[in-house]
């Protein structure tokens, strides 16, 4: 028969900051190794070149810093090592299509075209209509979106997850920070009437 | 061991409705077996990593299912249900607005008449039969708002038990903008403590509420209120990880036992002398569907043919709009301020039916990325466009509002004949379809939502409409499903509802229905109080009923 779960491990468990998770949970995580490492885990260096200089188009650098300097390509990396283990493959047939379809229009690697000519083999890889994109089981826009929404998370996930490096995601959008394990804000806060300061050190505007 | 596992009442599903079933009647001296399909999780489970518990439900589990707009379109593989899986269920993640249905929601066809398309239908109770579970639902679990304050709210005995929250700058916003239309802006009553009360603390105003569980218990959930109560009692033998596939019938008719797997997936079976069913409105016909048996072929409880039928999913207009200084909506709750002023039906609208609506600004990263898809100009996702809208979030402001959409017989819950699950059962199929009613409200809505903003000073307006649910699935159908109900209708007639007025099956006398499913209509307001009364209310009568040796 099953175990019970008695009152008092409930409470044993409970506590309002109550240190580490008890029981385990199903997930392997790339957690704060990946924080730490940047180290190539799963990309090959020059998957790792490629699907950077795609990250730094989707996000790119300007006054502000972007996916170049957040790392997003780290966060890609230690996702497909851990839990988007699954789209490994996405990336290898991608990284191949997009240097054919660079190459193709521009008789060049992706990572060796202007930001322009970058835009261009991008915009035609998410719109589906790439020449040079060999037919197999992953299509351009397929690729074209993941590498997207997972930009999009390296850049804006929590740093523990290797990206958002020095909170930069979090700086350029003016998101102050996880605020459940540090006290939430006062009312004062709330209404704009004290400051807010930030995970990156600086103060919020009000 | 020796012996039969046994027990008075077995409890399937642990949220807003089972939760209180486990509570009242393990206090009253019933022996009861809780299970749960997904882990127990603790306080210092619930993180704000975005990423981990709302794009990738880390801990918040995952359900196989398909969906398709209506019998003649493609069936797609992905999930469109909200629900979350662990001990407490889906009100683990709620916002906690706190309402009380009015008096005219209760008897929709009778005010409305008929609607060409809709199965419209009265609950077989009335506001009153509701009035004083309402007030104590809002007693245990805590609710703040102003009873003053709302000049449209039901008549109510009691005022709330806490006062409301204070006002963040992003509701101030809204709160001009509804002001300068002649709209009266008020607290949404919440379950989120405003002060201290009963053991939990103040809310410390972190700002993830919404599709988070609460690191602190300040936020009233199935897992802060209900289920310490119950292994207090020393009554409960709660069961985590414990998957439901099947309810046995006996030669009596009446349920007898209860199957499930366990983590390993090894087989158990609980004999419990009544079932409780409550695992949400998809979850509770899927597992009725799935047990059938000579006497229900159909699936148990289905002499109706209704289980799964007439499933309602709330409809939900959202409207984001920017304004040129700093809202810090990412502070405090996360739905704060509403309008109910638009609430009841008005023939001039060209639809029946309403809702309330209220400031409910993004507070989290990610999803403020997800709103960029229908930001003014936006064309591509991606680029020094998408980077500038990615800078605008200090200065957003979103509402949202939660409007009754009707019923109607074919959107249902039913096995999908192709797609298994792991263990080789069918998995839960949504057929879903807008009325041409929900569509003129949703529009309607938005536009008001919308000249809201304009007062408030917008700068620019936007509906999002990101085609992913969860941030990353593809949309399988317009709408959303964070409010279901409807697919095991409450009725005094048994071949037209599912359960009796009592949600109690008319097939199986001691088959009990108690979350989402029962509702005949979906309301315009967050159910979950309406769960959640309706659940002490027929707890309630459970107990005067093994008094009587009625059961």
């Amino acid at each position: 028969m099953p175990k019970n779960i008695t009152r008092r491990e409930l409470f044993s468990r409970t506590g309002a900051y109550g240190g580490s998770a008890i029981i385990a949970l199903q997930f392997p995580r790339a957690l704060d190794a990946a924080e730490r490492s940047t180290d190539r885990l799963v990309l090959s260096a020059t998957e790792w070149q490629t699907v950077e200089a795609i990250t730094a188009r989707i996000i790119p650098t300007d006054e502000d810093p972007g996916a170049m300097e957040a790392g997003c390509v780290n966060f890609i990396d230690k996702a497909l090592a851990n839990e988007d283990e699954a789209l490994r493959a996405q990336y290898e047939a991608g990284v191949l299509g997009i240097d054919t379809v660079s190459q193709t229009r521009f008789k060049k690697s992706f990572v060796d075209l202007n930001v322009d000519e970058q835009d261009t083999v991008l915009a035609s890889l998410e719109s589906g209509v790439a020449t040079g994109w060999p037919t197999g089981p992953v299509g351009s826009e397929q690729f074209f979106s993941t590498v997207r929404n997972h930009t999009v998370f390296g850049f804006l996930a929590d740093p523990k997850y290797g990206g958002n490096r020095a909170y930069v995601g979090w700086r350029v959008l003016g998101y102050p920070g996880s605020r459940h394990r540090s006290g939430g804000y006062t009312v004062e806060q709330m209404r704009g009437e004290a400051d807010i300061v930030t995970s990156w050190g600086g103060k919020l505007p009000r | 061991m020796a012996g039969r596992d046994e027990c008075d009442v077995c409890v399937i599903g642990t949220g807003a409705g089972g939760g209180v079933m486990i509570k009242e009647l393990s206090e009253a001296g019933f022996s009861v077996v809780a299970l749960e399909r997904g882990p127990l999780l603790t306080p210092s489970d619930f993180t704000d990593d975005e990423l981990g518990v709302v794009v990738r439900r880390e801990i918040f589990g995952d359900q196989l299912e398909t969906s398709r707009i209506d019998d003649q379109s493609p069936t797609q593989i992905g999930r469109i249900n909200g629900s979350v899986y662990c001990v407490g269920g889906t009100i683990t993640h709620w916002s906690a607005w706190s309402w009380r249905f009015r008096p005219e929601e209760f008897r929709i066809r009778s005010v409305e008449g008929p609607i060409a398309g809709a199965s419209l239908a009265d609950w077989p109770i009335s506001y009153d039969d509701m009035e004083p579970f309402y007030e104590k639902a809002e007693w245990e679990f805590g609710v703040s708002g102003d009873a003053e304050a709302n000049r449209f709210g039901p008549p109510r005995k009691r005022a709330y038990p806490n006062p409301p929250h204070p006002i963040k700058k992003s509701s101030q916003s809204f709160v001009n903008g509804a002001e300068k239309l002649g709209y009266h802006p008020f607290h949404g009553p919440t379950a989120i403590n405003s002060r201290a009360y009963r053991g939990r603390p103040q809310c410390s105003y972190g700002g993830t509420c919404a599709f988070f569980g609460c690191p602190i218990h300040a936020k009233a959930t199935s897992l802060s209120v209900c289920i310490p109560k119950a292994l207090a009692s020393g009554n409960l033998d709660l069961r985590p990880n414990a998957m439901v596939h099947q309810i046995t019938i006996g030669a009596d008719g009446r349920a007898r036992s209860v199957r499930y797997l366990d983590e390993a997936g090894a087989g158990h079976e609980v004999f419990a002398r009544q079932v409780v069913v409550s695992g949400g409105a998809f979850g509770s016909p899927h597992l009725l569907l799935n047990s059938t048996s000579p006497s229900f072929p159909d699936g148990l409880a289905n002499s109706s043919g209704l289980v799964g039928k007439n499933l309602t999913l709330h409809l939900f207009p959202l409207l984001q709009y920017l304004v040129d200084e700093p809202t810090l909506g990412m502070t405090g709750i996360n739905l704060t301020v509403a309008v109910d002023d638009l609430h009841d039906s008005d023939s001039k609208r060209g639809f029946i039916r309403g809702g309330v609506f209220g400031e409910a600004t993004t507070s989290t990263p990610i999803s403020h990325a997800m709103n960029a898809y229908g930001f003014p100009n936006l064309k591509q996702m991606w680029g020094r466009g998408f980077k500038d809208y990615l800078r605008t979030f200090p200065r957003q402001v979103a509402m949202i509002g939660f409007l009754e959409d009707l019923p109607v017989e074919t959107n249902r819950v039913d096995l999908d004949p192709d797609v298994k699950d792991g263990h080789g059962l069918p998995v839960p199929r949504i057929t879903h379809k807008q009325h041409a009613n929900d569509l003129a409200m949703m529009s309607w809505y938005t536009d008001r939502m919308r000249e809201i903003g304009e007062a408030a000073g917008a700068v620019d307006s936007w509906v999002p409409d990101a085609p992913f649910t969860n941030l990353t699935e593809k949309k399988a159908m317009p709408g959303a499903a964070g409010h279901f109900h409807g697919t095991c209708r409450m009725g005094d007639n048994p071949k037209s509802s599912v359960v009796d007025r009592w949600c109690r099956s008319h097939d199986v006398k001691n088959l009990w229905v108690v979350d989402g499913s029962f509702f005949p209509t979906s309301g315009g307001y967050n159910p979950t109080l309406t769960i959640l009364a309706n659940a002490y209310r027929v707890a309630n009568h459970f107990i005067a009923e093994a008094k009587r040796l009625n059961l």
